[in-house]
């Protein structure tokens, strides 16, 4: 544990961005919306600024990628396919607690099964995170009810908590180790964790204050969603204000469905690209051959909520697959924000 | 940062985004939060838009035509071409000159292809292919209101007691306003929807009425006529504000309850009590389609008299709100494509407005209005040069008369079905690179700002229509797309007060914008209107279209899933296009949705192969099973290429009408 102060707390970006490219919370001017974005220079990073529109999942997972290329070869009947893996290291700073639980379940999609997705262990193998604790909860989280936050606990390489006047850093890693000590950082003591709980412990307690717009208690439909025992009226209720955008899943940070494109390129030569894809479409659960197991827009909603809520998904994920970064019910136009489908739930089980 | 705020074109909506832009190609989209329409929402076509921006189906060098081939020439070249074979017909252009515009063009482009037909090529036949849909809306608007477009805000759709949903499957055309209308019936509001089909606004609203074929006019004349019977009119409110209000109730009187029943086949209690609702409930609005699949004049004229009966135009959380489903619908009106209007709704045949068009271009514009490019193919005039722009469907309806043309010119930056007709092909950049304003279906006036340099050298659309100009004498000058919009400014009074300036930065500002409303006009404002609104001149006959005993089945014709009519635009996608083939894939001939009684009776199931027969001419087709329409009703959607080439060809009387556009049939077993 270190200690940096506040007004230098960014130049732990500017050491990043020497070997790094630097991710982190960005204001865009014109429309004051704050984006987690490549920034072309550390010092656009800003920890003050809210929870970022977009979770950090596109630097791994990019919404549309080109992931190979390949060429025919007519004369010799030889085709050639190069790979197109990034494999620059990238630095994810300033990051939210929930949005790095949701990494975690995309590492475990994408790597911690037979096979493991090369695309995706090329932009991760060099990454350097730095979380940012949130002293204060923003109107529609609810991480607390998915052990995500207000604090990162794993899988950083350095966690930030602003203490006031400065910030604790915590190690992670080996590499984070490395970093504060190449920038001898003052070493923390006890005062100072002591005083991360109490503001962690503060932050909890603001929920109920602050984080008005949502509350999901989750625990209480896992049993539910994962045994199947909920009435078809309530999916009904839910599919029936599903206008089939694919928002939720998009901005969701563990939501880690694609597709697959080959846009010819040339006469002889084509791309391979990979974008993001969603279960509230309905082509996405169609089979060859024209029969889809999952037509009704409901069906497909409860396939949804088994990903983020039954107890078999995140077995898988080995943590709960909803984050509680509260995005899918900004971004949703029916009225079906995972809190809201939760409190649909539990009504029911009330009954 | 390499997010970049923008405008999604692809409905009336206009809802913000952020388009995720780096090196030359534009790799995401983000919704955008403090956007006032769309609020951080955006749909499947607007979450999917890079995929259309990165498609290799761009057009990419000037094509002209040489012994029955394309080859690839230099714009000079393809300019002097079109320039050749337009300026020969001079004399004659308005006989055999047409401009078929795109409702997807900008503002700026759409002013300049105007001028371009009028002031340079001498003709006045310039309209949309959309045809005629909004017009018929604007009329209605304009003609009681003096302002032709949508009266309402959608930023006020949350302070709407009552909302009436009437024939518009809103959720999938439009979805974001869809939205709005079901937040708004979850904190409290009334929501009924009036419509043929079960679609999901009616699932979601507190009442559903399904209607026949046909009788939207009837509903409303019934509800409206409650209202009067019940003295639930504010008398003073009449007297105050409108006139024409008598020739209204005479229209109505003639109305009557027995028949009401048999035509809407709705239960009358319940069309009574939606008649009080609306007239007790202190603000309330409408929507309904605007477009390909919208109402008749006289059904959108009796929507807008029973508003204006109920009182419910002309206030915060009221107004009648034609919705447009294609982006720049409103803006192409507003700019001057229809065969008799110039900018702003300033009538062609008003001399004093022709004056000063004349004088701010230099030149004398034909006096006598010209006629639709449809209306000219479709009554079998042979129009022998026309220039088509980024045409929206990707199937040709009058396929025999364009290909027997003399010259075809097409302009746009996708590729579409009209290139193989066409004698010279030019590119234009994408919306992305460069700037432009689009109004959406409230009015809204957005600025797109240039994001991407144009791809392999094209030029803007502004930049060729002023190269044309030139090419063929006229001198233009115009250096930016800003320029353009000062010329609209100084030409058109609901425009007077925007320029790309006052624009930037902002979310856009809804017209009528000048001297009195510098920072435009949220909605129809009863305040300071210097006269009074009139009632729409309607009329009494309360016909529906019947069935009979050899063509037992009314045959509707509208939109399928994310998909209305052959958008040229979705086809060019990957996911936005799977969801379309889904349908596809299960019914390849296209489908005609028919109730599980009708099913029954006919012997067959999801899937079987039907034929579809009217009076004039058959098709075949596949049953779609569902309990969306009701029996004795079926539905068939707008995109099938035999559908719309040859079969409706046969009924344009029966099109005319839009959503209304009924067509009795019998279906039989193939």
């Amino acid at each position: 544990m270190y200690i940096i102060k506040e007004d230098q707390v960014t130049n732990i970006a500017q050491e990043l961005h020497k070997e790094y490219q630097v991710y982190g919370p960005v204001l865009e001017k014109e429309t004051r919306q704050t984006m987690f974005v490549k920034a072309d220079d550390a010092g656009e990073i800003d920890l003050e600024l809210p929870i970022p529109a977009n979770p950090a999942k596109h630097v791994l997972f990019p919404q549309f990628e080109r992931i190979m290329s390949y060429t025919y070869d007519r004369k010799n009947k030889k085709a050639e396919i190069k790979p197109d893996f990034d494999d620059a290291p990238k630095a994810l700073f300033g990051m939210r607690s929930c949005d790095l639980s949701g990494m975690l379940c995309l590492d475990r999609f994408f790597l911690g099964q037979e096979f493991a997705d090369e695309v995706y262990r090329n932009h991760r193998k060099n990454m350097f995170i730095v979380t940012n604790t949130c002293v204060e909860p923003f109107k529609q989280c609810f991480c607390v009810c998915t052990d995500s936050g207000p604090s990162a606990h794993e899988g950083y390489d350095l966690n930030l908590t602003d203490l006031g006047g400065e910030y604790l850093v915590e190690v992670g890693s080996d590499k984070g180790k490395k970093l504060a000590e190449k920038m001898s950082l003052p070493k923390a003591g006890d005062s100072h964790k002591k005083e991360k709980e109490k503001r962690v412990d503060r932050s909890v307690s603001l929920f109920d204050s602050l984080a008005k717009d949502n509350k999901a208690w989750i625990s209480r439909v896992v049993n539910r969603v994962t045994t199947g025992l909920i009435d078809e009226k309530v999916w009904e209720y839910i599919g029936d204000q599903c206008l089939e955008c694919g928002a939720c899943t998009f901005v969701c940070p563990s939501c880690s469905c694609f597709n697959i494109m080959d846009p010819v390129t040339g006469a002889d030569s084509a791309d391979r690209m990979r974008t993001w894809d969603s279960c509230a479409y309905e082509g996405y659960s169609r089979m060859a051959g024209g029969h889809n197991p999952r037509k009704p827009v409901e069906d497909r909603r409860n396939k949804r909520f088994f990903c983020k809520l039954s107890y078999s998904q995140s077995k898988k994920y080995l943590r709960p697959g909803c984050v509680g970064c509260g995005r899918c019910a900004w971004v949703c136009p029916g009225d079906i924000g995972l809190p809201n489908v939760v409190t649909y739930i539990r009504r029911e089980i009330q009954k | 940062m390499n997010y970049k705020s923008g405008i999604c074109t692809f409905c009336g909506t206009g809802c913000g985004h952020l388009l995720d832009v780096r090196g030359d190609s534009v790799r995401g989209v983000y919704p955008l939060q403090g956007h006032p329409v769309s609020k951080g929402r955006l749909c499947v076509r607007g979450w999917n838009i890079h995929e259309l921006l990165n498609t290799n189906e761009k057009i990419q060098t000037p094509l002209v035509r040489k012994n029955g081939k394309l080859v690839e020439a230099t714009y000079d070249e393809a300019i002097g071409v079109l320039v050749d074979n337009l300026a020969k017909r001079k004399k004659n252009a308005a006989d055999e000159v047409g401009f078929l515009a795109s409702p997807r063009s900008s503002n700026e482009e759409n002013f300049l292809l105007m001028k371009l037909a009028r002031a340079v090529f001498n003709t006045n036949n310039i309209s949309l292919d959309s045809d005629p849909g909004h017009r018929r809306s604007l009329n209605v608007m304009h003609r009681g209101t003096g302002m032709a477009g949508m009266l309402g805000s959608l930023e006020e759709i949350s302070k709407a007691r009552f909302i009436l949903v009437a024939g518009i499957d809103i959720t999938k055309q439009n979805p974001i306003i869809g939205s709005e209308i079901h937040k708004a019936a979850r904190a409290g509001a009334r929501l009924v929807t009036l419509d043929t089909r079960n679609t999901q606004i009616a699932r979601l609203s507190g009442s559903f009425l399904q209607v026949r074929p046909g009788s939207y006019k009837i509903a409303m004349a019934y509800m409206a006529k409650v209202i009067l019977e019940e003295f639930l009119t504010n008398a003073d409110f009449i007297k105050r504000y409108t006139s024409g209000y008598e020739g209204f109730v005479s229209a109505i009187k003639t109305l009557k309850d027995g028949d009401v029943a048999d035509k809407t086949g709705v239960d009358l209690a319940a069309l009574k009590e939606v008649g009080r609702e609306l007239a007790r409930s202190d603000t309330a609005m409408v929507f309904f389609s605007s477009g390909i699949s919208g109402f008749d004049q006289e059904t959108i004229g009796y929507i807008y008299n029973l508003f204006l009966l109920a009182g419910k135009i002309g206030r915060e959380g009221c107004g009648v709100n034609p919705i447009t489903g294609i982006n720049n619908l409103q803006g192409s009106y507003d700019m001057g494509i229809a065969p008799d209007l110039l900018t702003g709704f300033q009538q062609l045949s008003d001399a004093t407005a022709r004056e000063k068009f004349n004088k701010e271009w230099g030149v004398k514009l034909p006096a006598e209005a010209g006629a639709s490019i449809h209306e000219l193919l479709m009554a079998g005039k042979r129009l022998k040069a026309m220039v088509v722009v980024e045409h929206d469907e990707s199937i040709i309806m009058n396929v025999n008369e364009v290909r027997d043309m003399d010259f075809v010119a097409y302009i746009g930056s996708f590729r579409n079905n009209f290139i193989n007709y066409a004698h010279v092909v030019l590119p234009i950049a994408t919306y992305v690179e460069t700037d432009g304003t689009y109004t959406n279906t409230e009015r809204r006036v957005q600025l797109s700002k240039k994001k991407l340099e144009p791809s392999k050298g094209t030029v803007p659309g502004w930049k060729l229509y002023t190269m044309i100009a030139e090419k063929a004498g006229a001198k233009w000058g115009y250096a930016s797309p800003a320029d353009v919009t000062a010329e609209i400014a100084r030409l058109t009074p609901s425009y007077a007060g925007i320029s790309h300036r006052k624009l930037e930065g902002s979310y856009g500002i809804k017209w009528p914008c000048n001297k009195e409303n510098p920072n435009g006009t949220a909605r129809f404002s009863l305040d300071g209107v210097p006269k009074k609104i009139s009632f729409a001149p309607v009329d009494s006959s309360f016909r529906v279209p019947r069935a009979s005993e050899e063509y037992p089945i009314l045959l509707l014709i509208g939109e399928a899933q994310h998909y209305w009519h052959q958008n040229n635009l979705m086809k060019k996608t990957t996911i936005p296009l799977r969801e379309y083939n889904a349908t596809l894939l299960l019914y390849p001939q296209g489908y005609v949705a028919l109730a599980p009684e009708n099913a029954q009776e006919l012997g067959v199931r999801d899937r079987f192969p039907v034929k579809i027969v009217s009076p004039y001419g058959s098709m075949e087709t596949m049953v779609q099973v569902t309990d969306k329409v009701k029996k004795n009703t079926a539905y068939v959607a707008y995109f099938i290429h035999d559908m719309v080439t040859k079969f409706f060809l046969e009924h344009k009387d029966v099109l005319k009408r839009g959503e209304d556009a009924t067509i009795p049939v019998r279906i039989v077993k193939v």
